[in-house]
C-alpha cells in the first residue's frame, strides 16, 4: 500500500501538554463488524496465511 | 470422493459460464491472463448446444440453429442448474429448447442422437457436455489436457447451485478448484494488471449480462475485497436492448411491406430478427450507424434498413436509466453515497454499448471514474473480465492442494472484523480546538491492518501535537445563494429569474471528528519536517502507532487495548 500523504500540517503542541514517555491513550475503537471477505487475489491469500500461521505483517515481512 | 489431481499434475485454466456466453482463459508462465479462441476463433463462446442428426453442434453453430431448429437447441441454461423446475424463470428459453420438471431437478426433451429419438437431458448432463466442449478448446489450444478450472459465479448463486455445478464439472473431468464471485472477478482483472496501484476504494462492478444485470458494491482495501451490498435483476437484461431493436425493424419492415404482417408474430421470423438485431447492436458499439439484413425475413421477403447510434440510445433510454437506477440502488443498500464511489467497473456484454457507461457517468460525480471501453481507453474488454479474474485465480492456487484451498476459503478464515468508522488523525484548521480530520485507515477495512502517513507540520518546525481520532464520514450540501431579490427586479429583461432553484445544489464529501484514540507528542521537529505515523490495528482492535520525524531519530509508540480474550496482534 502506498503510504497516504497529508499536505495539511499538524497543530503545534499546547504549552503544558504532558503524557506518559509523550504518549496518552484516551480512547479505544469503536465496535467492529464481522463481515465476510472475498477469498480471491494474491493479498487475500497473504491474508490467509497469517491468519491460519498466527503470524504478524513484521514477521511475514521477515 | 473420486480421484483428486495432485496438484503437481493440474492444468488450470479459468471459465466464465454464464446463461448467454462462456470464456475460457489461461495465466502465461509471466503470470499474463490470456482469453482462449475456440475452434470457429470466438473468445465469447454462446453457451448453446444443439443437435442436428444427431451432431452436436456448440457456441456460435449451436446459435445459428436457434432459427431452423430451435427445439433441439439449449440455450440460456446455466441459472437452471441446482434448482427445482418450480423455482426457475423460463422466459429466456422462449425461442429454444423449453425446459421441463425431472424429478428434482431441469431437463430439456431434445432429439439428440442420429435415430432423432426424443430424450430427457438434465441440466447438469447439459452443463457437463458444454463444460467438456469448452475443456476441449483449451485443451487444443494448450496442448494439453486441461482438468481443472476457477469458475465465476454470480453473488447470488446458491450452495445447491455451486454444488450442481462442481458436479456437472466433475463429470466433465475438470476438477473445481474454486468458484469465485463475477464481480470479485472483475476487480481482480483490474488489479492484476502490472500498472496497477494498490488503493483503498470503493467499487462498483455493474454487469449487464444477456438475461440479468448483477451490481456489486466492494470495499477494495489494499488488494483484499469485501462484498458491501449486491443487487440482482432479471428484467433489465441484453435481451430488453436487443427487444429495442427487434420492434424497430419489425416496425420498418410492415412500413415497407404493409400487407406482410408483423415478422415478430412468426416463429422462424422472430428467431431471425433477434439474431440480426443483437448483431446490430454490437455494431453499434464501435459504429455510428449499423446495417440490419435478414435474407427471407417473412413471407420470402428480403429486408435491409440501417439505424444510427443516436436513434438506438433514443430508443434504448428507458432501459438504460433503469440500469443506471438499480446501480444508484445498490450504492444506497450499501448505506454509501454515489460521492463515496470511486469507480464504476461497468462489466457484462452490454458495457461495449457507450451510452451504458455515459448514462453512468452522468449519474454520477464527476469523481467517480466510470471504467469501459467507450470511457476509458485502457479498460479491459468487459466481456472478458471474469474469465480473466478466474485465470489469475487459478493460477496462484493451482498449486496448492485442495484441502488446503478449502481450509482458507472457509469462514474461520474468511469472516474478519472490519472497521466501522475511517481512523485517522487531526491536522490543523482555522479553529484551534477543533482540527481537520484526515483518514488513514478507512472504514470497512478489515483488521489486521497496517497503514501509514505522512504529515505536513508548522513551517517553524518545532513542538507537534499528533491526535488519532476515528472520523465519519459526511456529506456536506451546500444550497446555491439565492440572488438578492432587489437585484433581480431591477434586471428586468432576466428571462431565467425562476432557474435559481432548480440550481444544484453542491454537494461534497468532508469528515466529521469522532472518538478521540490517544495524543503524542513529537518534540524539536526540524524546519520543514515530516512526520509518519505508522498505525497496526489488530482483529482484537488494539492499536498499536508509531510516531516519528521522517529521517529523525528515536520517536514515540503508544498502544491501544484491544477487547480481552480475541487473539489479533497486528
Ligand atoms: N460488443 C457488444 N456490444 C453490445 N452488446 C454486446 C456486445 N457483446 C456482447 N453484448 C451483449 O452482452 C450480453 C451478453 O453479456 P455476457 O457475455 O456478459 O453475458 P452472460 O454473463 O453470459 O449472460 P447472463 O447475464 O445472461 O448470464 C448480450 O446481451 C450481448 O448481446
Ligand atoms: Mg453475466
Amino acid at each position: 500500500m502506498d503510504t497516504v500523504q497529508i499536505a495539511l500540517p499538524l497543530p503545534v503542541l499546547p504549552e503544558g501538554w504532558a503524557g506518559e514517555k509523550d504518549f496518552k491513550a484516551i480512547g479505544s475503537l469503536s465496535q467492529a463488524t464481522d463481515r465476510n471477505i472475498e477469498p480471491v487475489g494474491p493479498h487475500f491469500l497473504a491474508h490467509a496465511r497469517r491468519k491460519r500461521h498466527k503470524r504478524t505483517f513484521s514477521e511475514d515481512d521477515r | 470422493m473420486s480421484a483428486q489431481q495432485n496438484p503437481a499434475q493440474r492444468v488450470a485454466i479459468g471459465i466464465s459460464f454464464g446463461n448467454s456466453y462462456s470464456s475460457i482463459a489461461f495465466t502465461s508462465g509471466e503470470g499474463r491472463a490470456e482469453v482462449i479462441a475456440n475452434e470457429d476463433g470466438d473468445r465469447q463462446i454462446p453457451s448453446i448446444l444443439s443437435y442436428v442428426s444427431g451432431e452436436e453442434l456448440h457456441g456460435t453453430q449451436a446459435k445459428a440453429q436457434l432459427v431452423r431448429n430451435p427445439r433441439n437447441t439449449v440455450a440460456y441454461f446455466r441459472d437452471f442448474l441446482g434448482q427445482e423446475f418450480k423455482s426457475i424463470d423460463p422466459s429466456p428459453c422462449h425461442q429454444s429448447a423449453h425446459p421441463v420438471p425431472q424429478e428434482s431437478t431441469v431437463a430439456f426433451n431434445i432429439r439428440d442422437t442420429p435415430e432423432e429419438k426424443e430424450n430427457t437431458v438434465t441440466i447438469s448432463e447439459i452443463t457437463t457436455r458444454h463444460l467438456k466442449r469448452l475443456r476441449n478448446s483449451a485443451s487444443d489450444y494448450l496442448g494439453k489436457s486441461v482438468n481443472s478450472a476457477v469458475i465465476t459465479v454470480p453473488t447470488n448463486f446458491s450452495d445447491a447451485q455451486k454444488e450442481a455445478l462442481n458436479k456437472a464439472a466433475k463429470e466433465a473431468g475438470i476438477e473445481v478448484l474454486q468458484f469465485i464471485n463475477e464481480p470479485v472477478a472483475a476487480v481482480l482483472a483490474y488489479d492484476a494488471r502490472p500498472d496497477a496501484k494498490l488503493a483503498d476504494k470503493i467499487v462498483v462492478v455493474a454487469d449487464l449480462g444477456g438475461t440479468r444485470s448483477d451490481i456489486a458494491v466492494i470495499a477494495s482495501r489494499g488488494g483484499i475485497y469485501t462484498l458491501l451490498a449486491t443487487h440482482h435483476d432479471y428484467e433489465v437484461s441484453g435481451f430488453q436492448l436487443d427487444q429495442v431493436l427487434i420492434d424497430y425493424f419489425a416496425k420498418e419492415f410492415m412500413k415497407k411491406n404493409k400487407s406482410a404482417g408483423d415478422p415478430r408474430e412468426n416463429e422462424r421470423a422472430l428467431a431471425k430478427l433477434k439474431l440480426e438485431s443483437e448483431a446490430v447492436k454490437k455494431a453499434l458499439s464501435i459504429g455510428t450507424s449499423a446495417a440490419f439484413s435478414v435474407e427471407s425475413l417473412l413471407n420470402g421477403i428480403d429486408f435491409t434498413a440501417t439505424i444510427n447510434r443516436s436513434r438506438y440510445e433514443l430508443l434504448a433510454i428507458k432501459q438504460i436509466a433503469a440500469f443506471t437506477r438499480l446501480v444508484a440502488h445498490a450504492v444506497e443498500k450499501a448505506q454509501l453515497d454515489p460521492l463515496d464511489v470511486s469507480e464504476i467497473i461497468v462489466a457484462g456484454g452490454n458495457a461495449h454499448t457507450p451510452k451504458v457507461a455515459s448514462a453512468l457517468s452522468a449519474a454520477f460525480p464527476e469523481t467517480t471514474k466510470v471504467i469501459a471501453p467507450s470511457t476509458s481507453p485502457t479498460a479491459i474488454n468487459p466481456s472478458e473480465l471474469a474469465v480473466r479474474g478466474a485465470a489469475i485465480q487459478a493460477s496462484l492456487i493451482q498449486e496448492f492442494e485442495l484441502e488446503d484451498i478449502e481450509q482458507s476459503t472457509h469462514p474461520m478464515v474468511t469472516v474478519t472484523p472490519h472497521l466501522s468508522h475511517a481512523v485517522g488523525v487531526l491536522c490543523i484548521s482555522g479553529e484551534e480546538s477543533h482540527g481537520i480530520f484526515h483518514p488513514i485507515v478507512d472504514a470497512e477495512t478489515p483488521l489486521p491492518v497496517r497503514r501509514s502517513a505522512i504529515i505536513a507540520t508548522p513551517k517553524e518546525g518545532g513542538d507537534v501535537l499528533i491526535k488519532l481520532a476515528e472520523g465519519a464520514r459526511h456529506i456536506k450540501v451546500t444550497k446555491p445563494e439565492p440572488k438578492p431579490k432587489e437585484e433581480k427586479e431591477k434586471d428586468e429583461d432576466d428571462s431565467d429569474e425562476d432557474e435559481d432553484e432548480s440550481e444544484e445544489e453542491i454537494r461534497e464529501k468532508t469528515w466529521k471528528v469522532g472518538k478521540i484514540l490517544s495524543e503524542a507528542a513529537l518534540r524539536g521537529l526540524q524546519k520543514g519536517a515530516k512526520v509518519e505515523v505508522q498505525v497496526n490495528i489488530g482483529a482484537d482492535l488494539s492499536v498499536n502507532a508509531i510516531f516519528r520525524e521522517v529521517g529523525g531519530k528515536g520517536g514515540v509508540r503508544g498502544i491501544l487495548q484491544g477487547q480481552k480474550g480475541v487473539n489479533g496482534s497486528a
